[in-house]
């Protein structure tokens, strides 16, 4: 018994030690809710906390360290609701990461951060809803999100049919809020395109079988197949629509850059499958984000909404590191900007980059951060846009195929609008 | 201190507002006998109706009517009536579990249509930019959540007021003769048919009265809400808290709901650090664990439907020992 | 059209095989058991355990048989499963059920298998992960049996089909020749009646349990084999399950079978009719259909 004090003991003062090595007796909260008792979001958390680890082992934000107090939204809004407002009232935090699902975070914006005055910043909310929301001015300026409009997404879909030069595509859509907005976004890009939609097919969740779903979108005989959907459901029904002889020219929605995927279709029906995705900057620190995560996780950082929570956890506590110790979440709402500005000094997303931005927000400077989804920038509605990359399955996770830079982005936008 | 001040009050809105919910539930099932599957449809129709009518106008889809938020409710509360009356019309005479799962798939019906209908409901993006009365006056803050949930308050305790005058009266009596014999009750000249469409239309009105404060507590409704979950939430609400009894109505929801929010508090909390990615599906076995517990504990609810033999000269009331049949 | 009717047969297959059990388990113990379909998840993953088990104790029981997926290996794992799952049942049972049953209402043993079925779930998905998991990765080309119309068919769903057929036909033999069978409907009927003669109630719901385990078991493995194992397989299965019950009468094992096939089908022709989106209410549609105009499902008896 004894020995096991001294043993506790012992160990308490190591970890005393390991704090005061970074130079702080505080601790920050900030608060994630997110769906961990999902699939795909276990991971998305495991990211979140990633990134608060490495802010943690440059010296923490604000002079304390950041502790991340995670709670599961189980994707029920009441759920996710209650667990925001006990992270704001009884944990104190001013920073909320999360939700996932648009329908969860709307509800926690309109009735806990909004009125609170907390910052909010979600990896993978896509609703336009919140843009609207932001417009009427019912967000206060404390929203952002990581998650580059859906518009960006749809428009690559439809560069990659038109220069493979599919003459005929069908859709299957995730029957969410994210989903029907691609559908109806890639639609109206494949027409401006001059591609036949034959078919635009609805995947619910949760369904035993997808067949009948894949029978209906293999009726129109089409050239390829364009895909928005998560891992789970995308596996069951690309398996179903392959062995049913379905094409194997596929185009693919970022939700589907995953390991889970490749792995259980099997790469060798995955050859001519192209998918898009935002794009990390042309420059060399860019990789120090997978570089990093490929060192913690053993492979490389693919599945929906990893990059986009990574960097929306990072934003968050640079600009709490910019907005100073006792910060309100306006302040650091505010501060946002200090850390995402195109004019200030590039840093990368590691260890060495959260360093490097601390010093220069300490000598007053801006900071331009260049995560793992890019050169992250918000507008005025808490929307990011970001330069796009086309990529296809490799046996270790990915490689870019196409990098279009923002402005090469735009441009084929406006094409597709004539 | 405050904090935590500010906590409870956003809590017990919530937990009171589902109670309204598992009172109305209480009516049809504790009461009547009847096994609605398809409490989420009342729900839903309350808070998209209150919404839609209430609202502001909105591009691409129907509803922002504005009106003024008392009638906006009302109008929820008609839609849920509206909707149970259609429902009960096609499926009352059905033997109750096939009752629940005909009403059920009203439900996912229902959420259905709110999820593709994107024309008239919003689609899965559902309905946002809801303007909560009086938040001109008093803000969005505290003050606004105390002031509501005052108001949830009074609500619940005109419902409970209401439903206990209600199950007393020679319409309770009639209700809980048709649940228990129902060829007894039609012996005695009564229209046992006519009776339940009355009762599941007044308790899927008052769960419609529930959905309308929920959406207008949220400012926002999505098809996320009208999932089955809900319907499940609310009536193990009801029987961990004893139907047939309002009161266990009551607890039982203040019980579920506080067992499902503070489990994952106290895992955020005290779980290890490691396990932090683990405790969403550990809350699940706990929230599950809780009710089976309730169950192994008390299989009759908390609250167990105390008999009421009205005989003239003496109001003896009695517990019913092996609950209801 | 006629491959959306096919696909629905073949889908159809097992859900059977889940509303069978379930029919039984609601006949006797007289409650709707939301945790049944949690039995399908407990026999895929058990299935999956030994498969891998078996493939790495012998290369020669990993060989595909045929041109199915289906290996030696996992064919064993099957009965191993099926002996594991039913007595999961059992196990649950005498922890849970049984107590809440001497004591509590119908819908107090509802509420106790709906909380089962969250601890079951969740459980799976600690010990498991939550990714979606397969028994091969390889993907089964479907045979073309018809250019115009256009009909295909895989050779697994032609196995799973035959297979289920195979066993609801030995079910059916043993529920109709053996003394255990008349034994099992005497109960369903009238237990009191039935333990007067003899009949030792505990038994038979024991016997029911693992009846309706272990070919939860097998459904399970079919789904995994057709689709994917994921530890929300039993949320996803358990309504269709329960529709195909409902529709086909609550303890009619006939009524279970056809009602499972006929929710397979609705749910696949639904396409035909409306928006992919709205196929999930396309099953209960149908069974409010079948419900107006009878009242007890196809072949379900009245009951007070």
């Amino acid at each position: 018994m004894k020995k096991l004090l001294t043993l506790a003991a012992f160990a308490a003062g190591m970890s005393g030690l390991s704090v005061s090595a970074h130079a702080q007796d505080c601790t920050t909260k900030v608060g994630a809710v997110l769906p961990t008792s999902v699939d795909w979001g276990r991971p998305i958390a495991e990211v979140a906390q990633f990134a608060v680890d490495q802010v943690n082992e440059a010296g923490g934000a604000a002079g304390c360290k950041i502790e991340m107090v995670l709670r599961d939204t189980q994707v029920d809004p009441k759920v996710g609701v209650d667990a925001a407002k006990a992270l704001v009232d009884l944990e104190g935090v001013n920073v909320l990461l999360g939700a996932v699902s648009s329908g969860v975070s709307m509800p926690i914006l309109t009735s806990v951060t909004a009125p609170g005055g907390v910052m909010q910043m979600s990896c993978c909310s896509s609703s336009t809803a919140f843009t609207k929301l932001s417009e009427e001015g019912k967000t206060n300026g404390l929203w952002f999100r990581t998650f580059a409009t859906t518009a960006v997404q749809s428009a690559m879909g439809a560069k990659v049919a038109s220069d493979k030069g599919y003459k005929s595509v069908a859709i299957l859509y995730k029957n969410d809020d994210w989903g029907q907005d691609m559908a109806r976004l890639i639609a109206a890009d494949f027409a401006a395109a001059g591609i036949e939609v034959t078919g635009s097919v609805a995947i619910n969740d949760a369904q035993p079988s997808y067949r009948a779903e894949v029978t209906e979108a293999l009726g129109g005989s089409p050239d390829a197949i364009y895909l928005a959907l998560y891992p789970n459901e995308g596996t069951s029904a690309v398996r179903e629509w392959i062995s049913l002889g379905g094409t194997q020219n596929m185009i693919l929605a970022n939700s589907l850059k995953s390991d889970e995927f490749r792995d259980n279709v099997g790469l060798q029906y995955l050859e001519n499958a192209l998918g898009t995705d935002t794009a990390s900057p042309r420059v060399a620190s860019a990789d120090a984000f997978k570089a990093a995560y490929v060192e913690k996780f053993g492979s490389e950082p693919n599945g929906p909404g990893l990059a986009n929570s990574f960097d929306a956890a990072m934003i968050a506590l640079l600009a709490m590191e910019a907005a100073g110790a006792n910060a309100s979440g306006a302040d650091i709402a505010a501060a946002v900007a200090k850390v995402t500005d195109p004019d200030g000094a590039p840093i990368t997303a590691d260890v060495a980059g959260v360093t490097a931005a601390k010093e220069t927000l300490a000598g007053g400077g801006t900071v331009k951060y260049q995560g793992a989804t890019g050169d992250v920038r918000f507008d005025a509605n808490g929307d990011v846009s970001a330069p796009a990359v086309i990529w296809k399955f490799t046996d270790s996770g990915t490689d870019e195929v196409e990098y279009l830079s923002l402005g090469e982005v735009d441009a084929f936008i406006a094409s597709l609008k004539k | 201190m405050i904090g935590v001040v500010s906590y409870l009050v956003f809590f017990t809105t919530v937990a009171a507002i589902l109670g309204i919910a598992v009172m109305g539930l209480n009516l049809q099932w504790g009461n009547t006998g009847l096994f609605n599957g398809g409490v989420v449809a009342s729900f839903g129709a309350g808070a998209y109706a209150t919404l839609m009518l209430g609202g502001p106008p909105q591009d691409g889809h129907v509803g922002g009517f504005g009106l003024v938020y008392p009638l906006a409710l009302a109008g929820g509360m008609l839609a849920a009536g509206i909707l149970a009356w259609i429902v009960g019309k096609l499926t009352l005479r059905l033997r109750h579990d096939y009752l629940a799962i005909a009403t059920f798939g009203v439900a996912v019906a229902f959420e259905n249509v709110m999820r593709n209908a994107t024309t008239i409901t919003g689609g899965a993006q559902g309905i946002r930019g809801f303007e909560r009365p009086l938040r001109a006056m008093l803000g969005d803050g505290f003050t606004y959540n105390v002031v509501f949930l005052v108001g949830v308050l009074v609500t619940l305790v005109l419902v409970y007021v209401f439903l206990e005058r209600l199950t007393v009266s020679p319409f309770g009596r009639m209700l809980r003769a048709i649940r228990e014999d129902e060829t007894a009750a039609r012996s005695l000249g009564k229209a046992p048919d006519r009776i339940r469409l009355i009762s599941f239309v007044t308790g899927s009105v008052i769960i419609g009265l529930a959905g309308g404060l929920y959406g207008t507590f949220y400012a926002f409704v999505s098809p996320q809400d009208v999932l089955p979950i809900l319907t499940f939430q609310i009536w193990a609400m009801l029987i961990v808290g004893g139907a047939g009894n309002t009161k266990g109505a009551l607890a039982g929801a203040f019980i579920i709901w506080g067992a499902w929010t503070f489990s994952g508090w106290a895992l955020s909390r005290f779980a290890p650090i490691e396990a932090q990615l683990y405790t969403g599906s550990i809350q699940f076995v706990l929230i599950g664990l809780v009710i089976v517990g309730m169950l192994l504990w008390r299989p009759q609810g908390l609250f167990p439907e105390r008999l009421v033999v009205s005989q003239p000269g003496q109001n003896r009331e009695k517990t019913q020992a092996e609950g209801f049949t | 059209m006629i491959q959306h009717l096919v696909d629905g047969i073949l889908v159809g297959s097992f859900l059977s095989l889940g509303a069978i059990g379930l029919t039984m388990v609601m006949h006797i113990l007289r409650f709707a058991n939301f945790s049944h379909a949690e039995l399908l998840s407990i026999g895929a993953y058990c299935a999956l355990v030994f498969d891998k088990l078996f493939e790495s104790l012998s290369p020669f029981l990993a060989a595909k048989i045929g041109p199915l997926s289906m290996t030696a290996a996992l064919a064993l794992s099957i009965l191993v499963s099926m002996a594991l799952t039913g007595l999961s049942a059992v196990v649950i049972d005498r922890l849970v059920f049984r107590r809440v049953r001497e004591k509590g209402g119908e819908l107090s043993m509802v509420f106790a298998s709906f909380g089962m079925s969250l601890v079951i779930r969740n459980v799976i998905g600690l010990i498991f992960g939550l990714s979606s998991e397969l028994y091969s990765r390889d993907i089964a080309f479907a045979m073309v049996i018809s250019r115009d119309p256009l009909l295909l068919v895989k050779p697994d769903q032609v196995f799973v089909l035959i297979a289920a057929l195979l066993i609801m036909f030995a079910l059916y033999l043993v529920l109709s020749r053996t003394r255990f069978g008349f034994a099992l409907r005497a109960i369903a009927e009238n237990p009191n009646l039935a333990q007067v003669h003899g009949v030792n109630l505990k038994r038979m719901i024991v016997a029911v349990w693992l009846i309706g385990g272990s070919l939860g078991a097998i459904a399970g493995v079919f789904y995994g084999l057709s689709y994917q194992i994921t530890p929300v397989m039993g949320r996803d299965l358990v309504l269709p399950i329960f529709a195909a019950t409902i529709v086909g009468g609550i303890g009619s094992v006939y009524g279970a079978v056809l009602g499972g096939f006929i929710v397979g089908v609705a749910s696949n022709l639904a396409l035909v009719i409306l928006p992919s989106g709205y196929s999930p209410s396309v099953p209960f549609l149908m069974i409010l259909l079948v419900l107006l105009i009878r009242p007890n499902g196809l072949f379900g008896e009245a009951r007070a």
